[in-house]
């Protein structure tokens, strides 16, 4: 079972967050779990493998909203990234910000026992 | 009028409406803002424009995100922005990036709440001054807008057209009341609940040939339309296109205009529609659609008006009004005796000369100067009873004229009782004059303060008898001592040579066992009819003008 010392050690804004959630933080570490099934992490990785850069965006921004909400800083870092580089539909390589969205996503869901 | 905000509130909690693709943002902002208000949820944009429309007036602020499937967040605020019914909803945009603030600000919504939400008393401030913005103003809404036709009330109105002449001080203006000719029978032959419908059609058809953008529109006092708007010179026209829109619906509502062109802006806002106004009620009774124009007769008649009303406290302090005499006599005798007289005012104005009564009289009933006029003239009067009195040892009763609306001041019988005590008269020497009309509006109350100034011992005479008011059912229970014939009655009946009427009048007289007094008798032919039968006093220039007490002296004598 997650602690908020867990989250707190993976790098999450934990005071941030749960202050965000009227100090609840059992809520907060049942809602974390919620964006492991996420459908637009499969979207993002989807639309970048189609060159679909508009949709690619668009997953990337909802994601951005939803982990910046969570505090959940070291998967937020990347989203960020390439949610930028998105926006201005460069044609960059994209895959090291998908490795390390994967990588960061793989590290909490360990944490949740995923 | 219902409250629209007061809609808002269920079970003490108003509700906010959160539309995000995303289950965490909204359950975040559920967890955050539960306590405080009831929150509904959608999940696409389609959901949430479904769950508005059914919920409109409850749904006190709208969450928003801008990104959701289905319907995007920007595609449903300018849909709803454009719906009357819902534009009035505010709406906060929920985003993550400062480029689309500025779009969503511009396409309607109140504020914006970036993502990462900020901290909840942030958010909830945010929130709480959105939703009592959006009240305030559909409360100024509710009051400035009239709810039955959704013009602007009375001072609103004013208020509006003050600000916009400021603005455009050079704009030639046109100040118009139009209204439905004889509202009363229109009310009665289609009723509230129709008059109503009309009432907004004819807004609507008003609105349609005075556009919003250089006129001001306004419903006042049930039946009227106020419109101001730049001058032109197709007002007819404007007013017929209305009337044949109305007629084709309803049918028999006439509508009038009354037009003050070109607006004085020297002069007050609400005094510039009181010109309109008069001009539309010369319009009263006409069976026409027709326009009238507030011109230089209205207006002549109004400074005369303010000039009689600004120099009345002088007229009264210098003694300008002067009580005249006019003699009456028995004729029940062989020969003609002076009874008594009628006193009537006139006013002789340093300026305007002599002015007639018909011309001060009915505008100080109606500005509520006549009390003071009254308690002058009565004063005058029993001063000079008294005065006659003490100097030929003799009793000339006066009577004189209680107008109408001193029959509604409870007070009346005391300013006489007080005036003939402090003279020093007999009650019985001041006789009253009460016009027939005046029994008839409203009667039982007028009775009873009929019967009032009877028992402290005022001599009544109902005066204007055939006037055509009374009828013969109420007539026999009229507390009067005496029944004085209308003039015009007289002179008509005179004119048409119908002497049995005049026999029929007098006949009631009889009947009621009071004497009967006519005036306005002209002429031997009219004094010897009544007489013969059996008319107890004459008045009338066959005998004697009005005249000043000097010369009614030598009557007396």
């Amino acid at each position: 079972m997650a602690t908020i010392e867990d989250l707190k050690r993976y790098g999450a804004d934990t005071d941030v967050a749960v202050s965000r959630l009227m100090g609840n933080e059992d809520f907060y570490l049942r809602l974390i779990p919620k964006v492991f099934d996420d459908r637009s992490f499969d979207l993002l990785y989807e639309s970048i493998d189609n060159r679909d850069l508009t949709k690619a965006f668009e997953a990337a921004h909802s994601l951005k909203g939803v982990l910046g909400n969570l505090e959940l800083t070291p998967l937020l870092k990347p989203v960020i990234e390439i949610t930028e580089l998105l926006r201005s539909k460069q044609d960059a390589d994209y895959s090291v910000y998908i490795e390390e969205i994967k990588k960061q996503k793989d590290i909490l869901e360990k944490i949740f026992d995923r | 009028m219902e409250n629209t905000v007061v809609t808002f509130v269920e079970e003490g909690k108003r509700t906010i409406l959160v539309a995000d693709d995303e289950y965490i943002n909204r359950e975040i902002l559920n967890e955050m803002l539960k306590d405080d208000y009831n929150i509904l949820k959608a999940e696409d944009g389609e959901q949430a424009y479904e769950i508005i429309k059914s919920k409109s007036t409850t749904i006190s602020l709208i969450l928003l995100d801008l990104i959701m499937p289905r319907m995007g967040g920007l595609e449903l605020l300018s849909t709803i922005k454009n719906q009357s019914e819902l534009a009035s909803i505010p709406v906060i945009v929920l985003t993550t990036d400062q480029e689309s603030e500025v779009i969503s600000l511009n396409t309607g919504a109140s504020d914006f709440i970036p993502k990462p939400y900020p901290q909840p008393d942030v958010v909830k401030a945010r929130i709480k001054r959105a939703i009592e913005l959006s009240e305030e103003r559909q409360i100024i809404s509710d009051t400035q807008n009239d709810t039955m036709t959704g013009l602007f009330t009375g001072e609103y109105f004013y208020g509006y057209s003050e600000v916009f002449d400021k603005y455009h001080p050079d704009v030639q203006m046109d100040a118009i009341v139009l209204g439905i000719n004889n509202f009363q029978v229109v009310h009665e032959r289609y009723g509230k609940h129709k008059c109503i419908k009309i009432l907004h059609f004819i807004a609507v058809e008003i609105r349609k040939q005075y556009p919003d953008n250089e006129c001001i529109l306004c419903h006042k006092d049930v039946d009227l339309f106020f419109i101001y708007c730049h001058h032109c010179n197709d007002h007819e026209n404007k007013l017929q296109a209305i009337a044949d829109a109305v007629d084709l619906v309803y049918s028999g509502v006439r509508l009038e205009m009354g037009i003050y062109a070109c607006v004085d802006k020297n002069i007050d806002i609400s005094k510039r529609f009181v010109r309109a106004r008069l001009a539309y009620d010369k319009l009263q009774g006409n069976f026409r659609n027709e326009t009238a124009y507030f011109d230089d007769e209205i207006l002549n008649k109004i400074l005369f008006e303010e000039r009689l009303c600004d120099d009345f406290a002088t007229a009264i302090k210098d003694k300008q009004f002067k009580v005249f005499f006019q003699p009456k006599f028995d004729v029940t005798g062989d020969e003609p005796q002076i009874a008594g007289a009628e006193a009537l005012v006139r006013w002789f104005h340093p300026e305007l000369n002599l002015i007639s009564p018909g011309k001060f009289i009915p505008l100080f009933e109606n500005n509520g100067l006549i009390y003071k006029l009254d308690d002058y003239i009565w004063k005058c009067t029993a001063a000079q009873i008294k005065e006659w009195k003490d100097k030929y040892h003799k009793i000339v009763p006066v009577s004189v004229n209680i107008s109408r609306v001193e029959m509604y001041d409870p007070n009346l019988s005391n300013r006489l009782t007080k005036i003939v005590e402090e003279c020093g008269i007999d009650i019985t020497d001041l006789h009253l004059e009460i016009t027939e009309s005046a029994y008839v509006s409203d009667s039982n109350m007028i009775i009873e303060r009929v019967e009032d100034l009877r028992k402290k011992g005022f001599y009544i005479e109902m005066d204007d008898f055939g006037a055509g008011y009374s009828s013969l059912n109420m007539i026999g229970e009229l507390p009067i001592d005496a029944l004085k014939l209308d003039m015009l009655f007289l002179r008509n009946a005179f004119n048409k040579r119908n002497m049995k009427i005049i026999d029929i009048v007098l006949e009631i007289a009889r009947c009621l066992e009071v004497p009967a007094i006519a005036e306005g008798v002209e002429t031997e032919e009219q004094y010897l009819k009544l007489k013969e039968s059996g008319c107890s006093m004459i008045q009338g220039y066959y005998f004697s003008k009005p005249i000043p007490c000097e010369e009614f002296e030598k009557y007396i004598q």
